[in-house]
């Protein structure tokens, strides 16, 4: 399965992130298909790779935020959630019966604002993790990578930061983008999923930036091209 | 008495491989999964990120538990009431907490915030509803994550009704009512500790809710706006305040509607007193006068 | 034929009295350090406060076995908590882990009556108040302990502000000077000194503000 996570920090405000979902039938009903989820109500999460395992982790990931609610009054950091999440990630074919035998084959986006500002942490299948300021993952994820290393500034508005991010994901997406495959979620300072109309108003949005880059976008489909390969390669090692 | 005791007849002891008793607390979906702190039997079970209640090595728990609320005296002593009418449903409670005869507290909040629709009130042990409470309100949450909708009154009710019947005969007090909106409307729930779960209009818990039913029940109608409905609440508080020793502090009423909750009113009941019974300057029947050219 | 056993009672009570006074940007935690059993003293030097964190220190009474077993367990939450998340535990945080704490020995209680005292996230001075299975609340000025009821109605008196439940809410912060909490704290001592056996020897004051931590003593009688 392909997927185009797509995530954009912005140092004052808040966190963007933008997902691509691949309806691959007609048939399917759009809104089944999940790849932005609420941890809590600070901390948002994008999937790329095995879903069910995602699934998983970000139950795992809510237990530990409400139970550090409990414990200590107070919302879990978004490094700490992210710690306790790789932690989960590592502790395969340990113990007994109960544990899992094979590593999550997910690679997360952690989106949040606490005490310390917004932040993005990007977890991979090994459990290790890095805070970024913008990241892509995915197929398709180099190329918006270094679209965003360009774009990328700390003064940028929310606002700005959606368009980008969707500007960018769109030039990775094989089909026009429309309310029913791309979903947007921003933590500001707290988690809000963009509904199908506001999904709608971030893509018919007029953005002078978007038609800068978009004159690079041939160049951009090469480079898309070798990493969907490269995606596919990570996907069959996993499983 | 000695601190250093041995354990002669005096002393009941499980043998020695009895000794760690733990009972797990019932945190189904809250367990800590993390690495490092992981099964019971380390060193230090109280260490272990999943949490458990450690029980008394003697061999009479009850004996035990009754020595302890002695010697203790938690806070305890209330007037809690609420009720469902044509806006919503009105939750309202005194403050006080008291151990025994002394006045351990004048500012308990007896009305628990459980998330922005839910409240549950708070009579019996004063640990025992804040803690229990809690649970309860990050168990909703985790439901509202994974089901992207609310827990209903109904449910919410249930689940604390089941972890207090789990506990039941172990000495837990509690005497609580949920009271909020969900999709079906408003709800009232009455739950305690010995396993009870009533489905209700109208309810009053504690110590002063004979007197407050009284105001209640003379008072009461469903067609009442919300400002005549905060006015009976805020009524059958001070009433139970001023006939219970035990109750007292500042009547709290708060008002759940289609929108959540809001509190309406907090008011100290020694001032309420003189709203309900203004002092009118008594008419002076004599006065003295000097005696003229004494 | 079979002989009465006394109840199993493995708790004892060592007294002693700890207060705390929250204000504006300071906290003033106070306890004596006479620790007794019965009629007997069996220390004039026992300290009932520990530092659980840099801005949190919290006064216990009750059955100092119980406490030092609080204490430590608390001390090594901390440390954990440290590693898990690279800071220091914020008051409020130590604040309810203490609540929970003490309630998982909820059917085998700690003897022991707590008092916390600190600065909270904005620097606002705060006291937690707790009764001895962790039902806790935060106040403005809290006693615990043997003297506690000789104290409690004395801060009332001189300290009572609105209550935190009224509406339109008011501010309850104790409208006093750092200076003049801590004198507050040592005659408030000294009058608990002469009616309360368990009360004397020496009261221990900590106070914490934005420069940090310090200590004072005073001498009580030690009749």
């Amino acid at each position: 399965m392909l997927l185009r996570p797509l995530s954009w920090v912005q140092l004052q405000l808040g966190v963007v992130l933008a997902v691509e979902k691949r309806i691959n039938s007609p048939l399917l009903e759009p809104s089944s298909v999940e790849k932005i989820k609420e941890i809590d109500e600070h901390i948002g999460c994008a999937m790329s790779g095995l879903i069910a395992d995602a699934r998983t982790l970000v139950e795992h990931a809510r237990v530990e935020t409400q139970n550090h609610r409990f414990s200590y009054g107070e919302p879990m950091t978004v490094e700490s959630t992210t710690q306790a999440l790789c932690d989960l990630v590592l502790r395969f074919g340990e113990g007994d019966e109960e544990s899992m035998s094979r590593p999550f084959g997910v690679s997360l986006l952690i989106a949040g604002s606490d005490e310390n500002g917004p932040s993005l942490y990007y977890t991979d299948p090994s459990g290790t993790f890095w805070q970024c300021n913008a990241k892509a993952i995915g197929s398709g994820s180099e190329g918006a990578d270094s679209s965003l290393q360009e774009q990328y500034n700390k003064d940028l508005t929310l606002q700005e930061a959606e368009t980008i991010a969707l500007s960018i994901l769109k030039q990775v997406m094989e089909e026009k983008a429309t309310p029913n495959n791309v979903h947007i979620a921003r933590v500001a300072p707290t988690y809000h999923l963009y509904t199908p109309s506001e999904v709608e108003a971030v893509i018919n949005r007029p953005m002078s930036i978007r038609r800068k880059s978009s004159l690079k976008i041939l160049p951009w489909l090469q480079r898309c091209f070798f990493s969907s390969l490269q995606c596919k390669c990570t996907s069959l090692f996993v499983c | 008495m000695p601190i250093l005791l041995l354990p002669s007849t005096n002393f009941k002891f499980f043998p020695p491989k009895l000794k760690c008793v733990d009972m797990k607390l019932d945190t189904s979906g809250l367990e800590s999964t993390s690495p490092f702190f992981g099964s019971g039997d380390e060193l230090c079970p109280e260490l272990s990120a999943a949490p458990s209640f450690s029980l008394p090595l003697s061999t009479d728990f009850d004996e035990f538990q009754k020595d302890t609320k002695a010697t203790l005296k938690h806070a305890k002593g209330t007037t809690t009431l609420a009720f469902i009418f044509k806006e919503g449903v009105m939750v309202a409670a005194d403050s006080r907490a008291s151990m025994g005869g002394y006045i351990s507290s004048q500012s308990v909040k007896k009305i628990i915030e459980i998330n922005p629709y839910m409240l549950g009130t708070m009579a019996g042990g004063a640990a025992d509803c804040q803690f229990w409470h809690r649970n309860l309100g990050i168990k909703c949450r985790l439901h509202e994550l994974a089901n992207k909708r609310r827990i209903s009154v109904t449910g919410a009710s249930k689940l604390l009704a089941n972890i207090l019947y789990s506990y039941r005969g172990m000495g837990l007090s509690v005497g609580t009512m949920i009271a909020g909106w969900d999709e079906t409307g408003p709800g009232l729930y009455y739950v305690d500790s010995e396993g009870g779960r009533l489905k209700g209009t109208r309810f009053s818990v504690g110590s002063g809710s004979p007197y407050a039913y009284g105001v209640l029940d003379s008072g009461y109608k469903f067609d009442m706006s919300v400002e005549e409905a905060a006015e009976l609440a805020r009524r059958a508080i001070y009433h139970a305040t001023f006939r219970d020793a035990a109750s007292g502090g500042v009547a709290s009423v708060y008002y759940v509607g289609p929108n959540g909750w809001k509190k309406l009113s907090g008011d100290d009941v020694g001032e309420l007193h003189y709203h309900y019974y203004p002092v009118t300057p008594s008419t002076v029947e004599q006065e003295m006068a000097e005696v003229a050219g004494a | 034929m079979t002989k009465q056993h006394p109840a199993w009672s493995p708790y004892d009570n060592n007294g002693g009295t700890c207060v705390a006074i929250a204000g504006a940007d300071y906290c003033v935690t106070a306890a004596d350090t006479r620790m007794s059993t019965g009629y007997s003293i069996l220390s004039r030097d026992y300290s009932k406060i520990i530092k659980l964190a840099d801005k949190c220190v919290m006064a216990s009474s009750g059955f100092q076995a119980d406490v030092k077993a609080l204490q430590k367990l608390l001390a090594a939450r901390h440390l954990i908590y440290q590693h898990q998340h690279n800071k220091q535990m914020s008051c409020p945080a130590m604040g309810q882990l203490l609540s929970n704490t003490l309630y998982y020995k909820r059917f085998f209680p700690y003897y022991s009556f707590n008092v916390l005292g600190g600065l909270d996230n904005e620097g606002k001075g705060c006291v937690y108040t707790y009764d001895a299975v962790g039902s806790y609340e935060r106040v403005g000025y809290s006693s615990q302990g043997s003297g506690s009821t000789l104290i409690m109605p004395f801060l009332d008196n001189q300290l009572k502000s609105p209550s935190p439940l009224l509406l339109p809410a008011q501010d309850a912060v104790t409208p006093l000077s750092e200076a003049e909490a801590v004198d507050l704290v040592k005659t408030c001592f000294a009058s608990a000194t002469e009616r309360d056996i368990y009360t004397g020897d020496k009261l221990e004051i900590v106070v914490l503000n934005k420069d940090g931590i310090h200590r004072e003593y005073m001498e009580l009688r030690k009749d």
